[in-house]
């Protein structure tokens, strides 16, 4: 099967279309056009992209394997676990999302429960007092500021 | 002479406390780095950028931290290849072909010690070798004027993908995606929004250390992940060292010729440390043909080790002089340099020579503190390396993702890092490389101010790309780095995983 690089390249041929016509639209500059514009260089970009993706959808190199679709679902919520620590350092804190993601993570590589646990609280405790202490970067406390 | 004068300054740089505990402190955690399984120089570095940064070092501190790191990652990704049969990275792959063998003869500690010698050889002479080439390229490349940069940066990319490149139109597509990512922002010479969608973030552009972390560390930990490879290794158990002073002489003329070639494999574009590595192991088993190479003869261990550590110190060569990295992790050094508002090109040998010079003593400094940390510390590595992925790389995320947080303490920094994550995780799964992108990152707006000073002198006239005999020689090599590998590259890469396949055999 060669349906990667196909799919791939007609994606990136509609980036390389629509970032080339973006580039036509921009307003013309303070103090009139010159020879090279803002648009210049992105629009001789937007022609290698396109001719590199044509090349793809043309001669497509045979695929590497994607994982099976239970692997995929694992990874996008790992992917998501980590979003989620992201969106949680400032209101929760840094220790504890720390410690969820890294026991999270270290349990989905195949760690067993309290040994993964045992990881993550250990590892971000002593990052936090790391960071703080030695290094002196600040970094949020978020529930456990009282 | 002056460049000796020079080089005495900066020993006077290198020698301070401060910066010999920096040179420690980086060859501890280089050879770190590059033990561990999968995550390689260039990541490593990657991830100490931020710290570094938020650190507040100065550009002489931060710099001597990293190039030890870089320097000891080259030596730490021996370890791995000598006891696990598993490159840190890829140069490091043929040190496997002898490494292990001799591993599974019991003379592990044997290996890891020659091996350790052969790297400071490698790294040795090509520094000295740096201090030779590098500011004689610098002179010359005075001469380069808007045009000729730009060809150059063009020639750059195209021969990123190596001779032993697969795809070339997938190395040009990685780069233009790396150019199109360094568009967004406001335009810096006439001040016009472009690609930022109005959103106030976008203003900027894409900060690209994020983008390496993400690309870079984030992608790991997902294939790590879906490899199930959290368990880690088999490794050799290690012996008790007995090397006399015959073996060492006698893997010396190895180490010397591998220096060499590595050394020049790593200046020439579009060669790298892996071809380095290749060529002095090749050279070496051709010269001295009496050996049991492939069984775990010691000269197959020190002739690729030499080459990839003299090629590691080569590019730094293109990197410092001309601001054209040549491999991944010069490229991630190069962002070090970016982000501390220092330009690297010629210019960098006249203004800030202090820095130079110092940092060139300083990797003098840490090599020699590389070869004694690695011969009688080598058990501790070992030690770590033996720590399952498992429990390792989720802390290594963590200490990425607190590195990129700290530089501006704001979670959209974050949420950044990771999308970089999924991209690279896509790239690498259809095989798009990810060092062009950092390299189009990094070296796009340069290379779009080029573009336009040598067009705004000629009055918009293109031809002034290709009027001068350098830009000319330059245009050809980019062009013969784009079509070579096409004929070359199939040749070249059964070659080597024929030899790495007659190992597998024994």
């Amino acid at each position: 099967m060669r349906i990667n690089d196909r799919v791939f390249g007609m994606l990136m041929l509609i980036l390389a279309v629509a970032y080339g016509w973006e580039a036509t639209q921009f307003p013309i500059p303070f103090g009139g056009q010159e020879s090279v514009g803002p648009e210049t260089f992105p629009i001789m970009l937007s022609i290698i992209l396109g001719i590199s993706s044509i090349y793809m959808i043309v001669r497509p190199d045979p695929d590497e394997k994607w994982a099976p679709v239970a692997m995929l679902i694992e990874l996008s919520v790992v992917v998501l676990s980590m979003l989620a620590f992201a969106w949680a350092i400032e209101p929760i804190g840094f220790m504890p999302a720390a410690a969820l993601v890294v026991s999270f993570l270290s349990w989905r590589m195949g760690a067993s429960i309290t040994k993964s646990l045992i990881t993550g609280v250990a590892s971000s405790v002593v990052i936090f007092f790391l960071f703080n202490n030695v290094l002196e970067l600040a970094l949020p406390l978020g529930l456990l500021e009282f | 002479m002056d460049t000796m004068s020079l080089l005495m300054q900066g020993f006077a740089v290198a020698l301070t406390p401060e910066s010999i505990m920096f040179a420690v402190i980086g060859a501890i955690l280089g050879t770190l780095i590059g033990a561990l399984p999968g995550l390689g120089p260039a990541n490593g570095v990657a991830i100490l950028i931020p710290l570094a940064f938020s650190l507040g070092l100065s550009p002489t501190s931060s710099l001597i931290l990293l190039t030890s790191v870089y320097a000891g990652a080259m030596y730490g990704g021996r370890i791995s290849s000598i006891l696990l049969n598993i490159p840190g990275d890829e140069p490091a792959m043929m040190t496997c072909l002898d490494g292990y063998p001799m591993a599974l003869k019991g003379k592990a500690a044997e290996a890891l010690a020659i091996s350790a010698i052969a790297s400071f050889i490698g790294s040795f002479i090509a520094t000295i070798g740096l201090v030779i080439l590098a500011p004689i390229l610098a002179k010359f490349a005075l001469r380069f004027g808007p045009s000729e940069y730009f060809a150059l940066f063009a020639l750059a990319f195209a021969t990123l993908g190596g001779i032993t490149g697969k795809n070339q139109f997938k190395t040009l597509m990685a780069a233009a995606i790396g150019l199109m990512i360094a568009t967004v922002g406001i335009d810096i010479s006439t001040g016009v929004q472009r690609f930022t969608f109005n959103t106030l973030e976008l203003f900027e552009g894409v900060d690209f250390i994020i983008a390496i972390v993400g690309l870079f560390a984030i992608s790991e930990l997902l294939f790590f992940l879906e490899r199930h490879a959290g368990d880690g290794l088999k490794q050799v158990a290690i012996n008790k060292l007995k090397l006399s002073a015959k073996d060492i002489i006698k893997v010396l003329p190895a180490s010397f010729r591998g220096a060499v070639l590595g050394f020049v494999a790593g200046v020439l574009p579009g060669a790298g440390a892996s071809l380095g590595s290749f060529i002095s192991y090749t050279l070496e088993k051709r010269v001295s043909d009496k050996g049991e190479f492939g069984k775990g003869d010691p000269r197959g261990v020190a002739a690729p080790e030499a080459g990839n550590n003299g090629a590691a110190s080569g590019a730094l060569v293109p990197m410092l002089t001309l601001g054209v990295p040549g491999s991944g992790t010069t490229a991630v050094l190069l962002a070090m340099l970016i982000s501390l508002n220092i330009s690297p090109g010629p210019m960098l040998f006249q203004q800030n020579a202090d820095l130079v010079w110092g940092v060139i003593a300083a990797m003098f400094v840490g090599n020699l503190v590389l070869l004694l940390l690695n011969i009688p510390m080598v058990g501790i590595f070992v030690k770590l390396l033996s720590i399952p992925p498992k429990y390792l790389m989720p802390i290594v995320t963590l200490i990425a993702s607190v590195g990129i947080y700290s530089v501006s303490h704001s979670a959209l920094d974050l949420y950044f890092m990771i999308g970089f994550g999924v991209l690279g995780y896509i790239f690498r799964k259809i095989d798009i490389p990810l060092v062009p992108i950092i390299l189009g990152m990094l070296l796009g707006p340069e290379m779009e101010k080029s573009l336009r000073h040598a067009l705004v002198l000629s009055d918009g006239d293109w031809t002034v790309l290709f009027n001068s005999g350098l830009s000319i020689g330059l245009w050809t090599v980019a062009i013969l780095g784009l079509i070579l590998p096409m004929i070359v590259g199939p040749i070249v890469r059964a070659k080597m995983s024929k030899s790495k396949e007659a190992v597998k055999d024994v």
